[in-house]
Parts: structure tokens; sequence; C-alpha cells
């Protein structure tokens, strides 16, 4: 056996005869295991409920009975996302953003991102996640368990003995990685169990091995971390005292600098304040509702020329339903640029967050960790967007009704003519337009690409400390 | 043949500090030398730079006649080094203690050679199977001892050796060292023990503020005077 490999495995007969070390390794494994299995039971809780909501939801859609089409408009419908098998691990942004979205006529209802700002991109600390703990805690259990694992040696004397004994400071610290490396590979065990059987629920062994990689470059580097200073400092307590104040800067401090950093740089207005500005610009694009605003004259004259029409009684189609139809097309293009907008502003907040991966590790693999799971920023924009056209479709397909099934005369007159209100509405088979809304996740491949800044962020942590690691390697003495 | 260990006008600075000045001496191969000094004489920085754990700033140490800066790792394998403070793992036994180190130095021992070794130095056989954080300073002298035994190095660099140890204990490790040298190992040791020194040391070299101040040598058959340098030492202390 080669002697790092000595080195490695006497350091883990010292930590596994070491009851504190025992204790607190329990301690985690409890932890990882009732996070992992509150929160798979959570999501499978939610999961089944959402099932039961959207069926339930679709059903009483498509069973309502004939109506007016605009009605229908304002009925509207939930789009629900099912969040996908890595989730368990890492909820990621949805415990912020939610995951359904009430549709209907004239609204984007959404639980805004910006409402939360950047710090929705953190993934939320309210629910204690099995992400949370590699995230945080694991990193201390290294600091606790490895910040004497050189300077051990050197304050018992037995530092001395060993390169007395020809072994070389490389030797050393190389024995030492290795068992550190251990001891990150045992809490890896439990992401790699939670990756597995994400994979037998469908989700991609790609996704699911770079996350359990993810998460190996950040133990990697945290034991990095540990074993450079424990080979650069002279006393345990300072290693100690500095380790948890790195842990302190890099794992709480540097990420609210960071979204404060986002915020500052970034202006993402918040739904309130977006939604009053667009409330101004929407009442300049005329109300839908009222096909005699004055708004909709242009619309009116190009429409009556198409059909070589006097009046809208004599058009073809029904105005009323044109003029919904061409509101919502106009509302949707605003309410889509304010969207876009406010999206923009969120992504290039998270971009600059991600970025702030070069001063903490943590947020590194927070992007990487979300992107993989495919419960980032990324994917509840995709959510938000498809829903969206979900929407409009289904709103413009109920305009189309009123506008083609419906005569202008029955609509105009069918609030004070019972049989002309009998005949603006619509048979029930033609809410079947509604689409079955299915969120399917990215594909393995774009969520790779989207942790690939981040997790070459870690990769960049891990050559800077194995840098330091060797230079105090080779300047190692008793 | 060369010497042994030799040191050629050995300075040493460190943190601005004197700690050896034109230090020089030689040790023959089989011969015991003592290196005799008080506290901050310079003793164990001088067996520091045989390991090569510190550079000199003037002159140079040698091994077996090779300068230690040139091939650090050819003068360890040559030495086994016993620091004052016997240091071996606290939560391994002797025999996990033995093993390890001895594999990390290359050499295969088996149990019989260990309790060989042990039995050597006195440790009792019953507490070879206790953790050693259980052990009294002079049992894990002793077992730091056999480790250097068991390395079979021809030469041995002992700190303090004697330190902690009870009287009878000090008495079998004197013999031990006699032994050694007949066999043909090199000792080097540093102590404050005069007694000690004068028991079993070929020559005595006196260390004061990092000056080798002077030095002692058996005539032959007979021990170095313990009463003159005693009070060569105490006169030297005493200026």
């Amino acid at each position: 056996m080669s002697a790092p490999f000595r080195i490695a495995r006497e350091e883990w007969r010292l930590w596994t005869r070491s009851r504190v070390v025992v204790v607190a390794a329990f301690i985690v494994a409890v932890l990882l295991a009732a996070t992992s299995v509150l929160t798979a039971l959570r999501l499978a809780d939610e999961a089944e409920r959402r099932t039961a909501r959207q069926a339930s939801a679709e059903a009483t859609f498509f069973a309502q009975p004939d109506r007016h089409p605009h009605r229908m408009v304002h009925y509207g419908h939930y789009a629900f996302r099912t969040p996908p098998p890595l989730s368990a691990f890492d909820p990621g942004v949805d415990a912020v953003t939610g995951q359904s979205i009430y549709l209907e006529g004239h609204r984007q209802n959404t639980a805004m991102f910006a409402d939360t700002r950047a710090a929705a991109d953190l993934g939320g600390f309210a629910a204690l996640t099995p992400a949370n703990l590699y995230q945080l805690l694991i990193p201390l259990l290294l600091i606790i368990i490895g910040h004497g694992v050189v300077l051990r040696e050197r304050e018992s004397g037995t530092l001395s003995v060993l390169l007395a004994q020809g072994q070389t400071g490389l030797a050393i610290a190389g024995g030492k990685a290795l068992a550190l490396a251990g001891v990150a590979g045992l809490f890896l065990l439990p992401v790699a169990v939670l990756a597995g059987l994400s994979v037998t629920g469908g989700e991609s062994p790609l996704a699911a091995g770079l996350l359990v990689g993810g998460y190996a470059l950040y133990l990697a580097v945290w034991a990095a971390l540990v074993l450079a200073v424990s080979l650069w400092v002279r006393q345990r307590s300072v290693a100690l005292g500095v380790l948890v104040l790195v842990w302190l800067m890099v794992a709480l401090i540097v990420p609210r600098i960071g979204i404060n950093a986002a915020s500052a740089a970034i202006d993402a207005p918040g739904k309130i304040e977006s939604d009053l500005v667009m409330l101004a610009e929407e009442r300049k694009l005329g109300d839908g509702h009222n096909a005699a605003d004055p708004a909709f004259e242009a619309l009116k004259k190009q429409v009556l020329e198409q059909y070589q029409a006097a009046s809208v009684e004599e058009l073809p189609v029904n105005w009323r339903g044109v003029v919904a139809g061409h509101s919502e097309a106009k509302l949707t293009a605003l309410m889509n640029a304010h969207a876009e907008r406010r999206m923009e502003s969120e992504a290039a907040q998270a971009r600059i967050v991600t970025w702030f991966g070069l001063a903490s590790p943590t947020l590194a693999v927070g992007a990487a960790s979300r992107a993989l799971a495919g419960t980032d920023l990324a994917t509840h924009h995709r959510f938000l967007r498809e829903s969206e056209a979900l929407r409009f479709d289904f709103v413009q397909g109920l305009n189309d009704l009123h506008a083609t099934a419906l005569t202008y005369a029955d609509d105009a007159a069918r609030s004070s003519d019972a049989e002309a209100e009998k005949r603006t509405r619509v048979n029930a088979a033609s809410w079947r337009l509604l689409d079955t809304f299915r969120f399917v996740p990215d594909p393995a491949a774009a969520r790779a690409a989207r942790a690939a800044l981040p997790l070459l962020l870690l990769f960049g942590w891990l050559a800077v400390l194995g840098g330091a690691i060797v230079a105090g390697a080779r300047r190692l003495a008793p | 043949m060369p010497p042994a260990l030799e040191a050629r006008s050995l300075s040493l600075v460190r943190d601005g500090t004197i700690v050896l000045n034109d230090v020089s001496f030689a040790v023959a191969p089989g011969e015991v030398y003592a290196l005799l000094g008080g506290n901050g004489a310079g003793k164990s920085s001088t067996l520091l730079t045989f390991l090569g754990f510190l550079s000199p700033s003037g002159g140079e140490v040698l091994v077996a006649g090779r300068p230690v800066t040139q091939d650090v790792e050819a003068a360890r394998s040559a030495i086994a080094y016993l620091p004052e403070a016997a240091s071996l793992y606290g939560h391994l036994n002797a025999y996990e203690n033995l093993g390890y180190f001895l594999d990390l130095a290359g050499r295969r021992v088996d149990r019989a050679a260990m309790d060989a070794a042990l039995d050597q130095v006195a440790l009792p056989p019953e507490a070879r199977g206790r953790r050693m954080q259980s052990y009294s300073k002079g049992m894990r002298q002793k077992t730091a001892i056999a480790l250097a035994l068991l390395r079979d190095t021809p030469i041995l660099l002992l700190d303090e050796p004697t330190s902690g140890l009870d009287p009878v204990a000090i008495d079998e490790f004197h013999a031990m060292v006699k032994a050694l040298a007949a066999a043909g190992r090199t000792v080097l040791m540093v102590t404050h023990d005069v007694y000690g020194a004068c028991q079993i040391a070929d020559r005595v070299g006196l260390l004061r503020g990092g000056r080798m101040v002077g030095s002692f040598e058996a005539e032959s058959g007979r021990r170095i005077d313990t009463e003159t340098v005693h009070a060569a030492f105490a006169a030297r202390e005493a200026a």
C-alpha cells in the first residue's frame, strides 16, 4: 500500500475511534436521511394533490354547460407544473415561485419571482432540504472533522516522526487529502442514493450523475480548503477559527452580498410595480369589453374595409368577438413585453449571483444544483412562458368562437333579450379546445449547459486550493 | 570511512536569533556521542539540521559523508529519530503504532519482531495491546525507542531519550544504547543529563549559547569522568 493510502487509512482509524466524529457523522446522516425522506414525502404528497387538482380543474372546466364564450374566458383554468424527480433533493426556486398558475383572460396571474427578488435564486431557506444540508452543514462537519488533519500531527509531534521516517510533505498531504476525500465520499452516499431513485422515477441519468458530481466537486473544494488551512496555519484553534470564519463568509455572507449586489446592479420591479405601470399602458389600448371604445376605430375601419362592409352589423363576423380577440392580442403583447423585461432582469440578477460563485463555492454549487435538478429560475421562466402561451391560445380560441359562432346582433342584444342570450351560448363541446398542459423538464443536456459555468467555478476553486495544498506540503516541517 | 554524522562550522539563525554559531563535530560509525547543554543551548536544533528540518544558515551537516541539503531523503532513511516527547498515536496500541510507522518506512515487521523489540525496552506485555493514550510517559518513550530499534537504521538521533523514565528504565536504556553501539550503530543523543551522558557516551560535546564550548573523550576502557564534565558544565552555565 502506498504511503498516502496508508496515511489516509490511519486517519480513518482515528476518526472511527473518535466518538465525537462518529456521533457528528451519525447526526448528519440522520439529518440527511430525515430531510431526504421528508422532502420526498412532501413532494409525493404535493404531486398527488397536484395531479388530483389538475384532473379536477380540467374535469370542471370541460363540464361547464353551454355558455357565452367570453364567460369561459373569465371562468379560467389552472396550469400545474409537476416538479422534476430531482426536486426531492433540491426544490430550488419552486418553494418561492409556486408551481401553479391560474389562467384567465386579460391577466397574467403568476407568483412573480421579482417579489422576492434574487433571494429566490438561493433556493430559499424556509425549509431544510437535503440540498441545504449539503451546501451548508456538510462543509461545517468537514471543518470540524478535518481542521486538525495536519495540525494534530504537528502539535502532537508525530509530524516530525513521519517526516523523519522519510515521508515527504506531499505524501503526507496526499494521505490527508485522501482521508478527507473518503469522508466527503461517505457524505455523498445519500445524494447518490436519491439521484439513483430519481433515475428510476424517470430522471435523466446524465442530470442525476452530474448532480452527484457537482456535489462531489463542492465537497472536494471544502476538503481542499480544510487541508490547505491545516497545512498553512500553525495552531489548531487558529485553523478552526479561520475555517469557521471562511464558512460564515462563503456560505452565509457572500451569498447575501451577491444578492444585494445583483439587486443594486439590475433593477427588477416587483409584480405590483409592474402591474401599476402596465395598467396605465393598458388604458391606452382600450377596453376589449366595449366594442365602441374609440381605441378600436382604426381596427374597425380596417375590418370594414377587409369585408367590404359599411357597418359592423353587416360584417360576417361578430365585431364584439373581433374586438375581444384584437384587444387580447394587444394586451398580451403588452403583458409579455413587461413579463419578458422582468424575467430578463431576474435572469441578469441570477447571473450576477452565479458569478459571485467566484467568491463563494456555496453559491456556485447552489446554481449548478438548481439547474441540474430542473428547479432553477430558467425552468420557472419557461413554465411562465409556456403557461402564458397556453393561456393566450385558450383565450383566443374562445375569442375566435365569440367572433365566428355568435352573431353581432344576438351578442349586442343578449342583456335585454333572453332568446338572444340563449343563442349566444356556445355548445359545451367547444371547451375541449383547451389543450391539456403538461410541463416537461428541460433535457439533461440543456440543464447541464446551464450548470456548466457554476461547475467551472468550482473547478477553479479546486485548482487554486490544490495549488495552495501543494505549496503548503512542500514547505511542511515539524 | 567518512564520519556517520558531521557538523562543519554549523550556524543557524532563526527569527533573527543566533541558535548555532560555528559548531563543528563529527561522530564516527559505531560511536555514541552526547551533546550536553542547558535549555536553549541549541542541542535539539543541531539534531533537526541532520534531519533536514532546519536548514543551516552557514556551514553544513553531513550524513555518511553527504551533505543533508543535497539529499535529505537519503539522510532521513539512514536515521531513526526519537523526539523528546515520545510522539506516537494515542488512539493506537503499541503494535499498531509500530506497524504503522514501520510500514511507512518501508519495513515489514511481524508481531514476534515487535515483541522482541518491546521486550528489549521492557514494555510490559499486558500494556502492548492497550491504546497509548493510557500509557505513562515512560511507556510511550519505551515504545518510541522500540520503533527506533525496529527501523534498523545505522544512525540513531535521540533527543532527551531518558526524560521521564524511571531509574530502572534509564539503566535499561543505557544498556540498550551500549548494545546498539556495540552492534555498529551510531548514536547522537542530546541531553542535559550529565551522569547519563558520561555513562554511555564515547565522547561528550558541551554546547552553550549555540557554541561548542567543550569536548570530553573517554579514555580507553574507561568512562568519561562525570565530575569533570559536571564541573565544566556548571562553570559554563554559571559564566
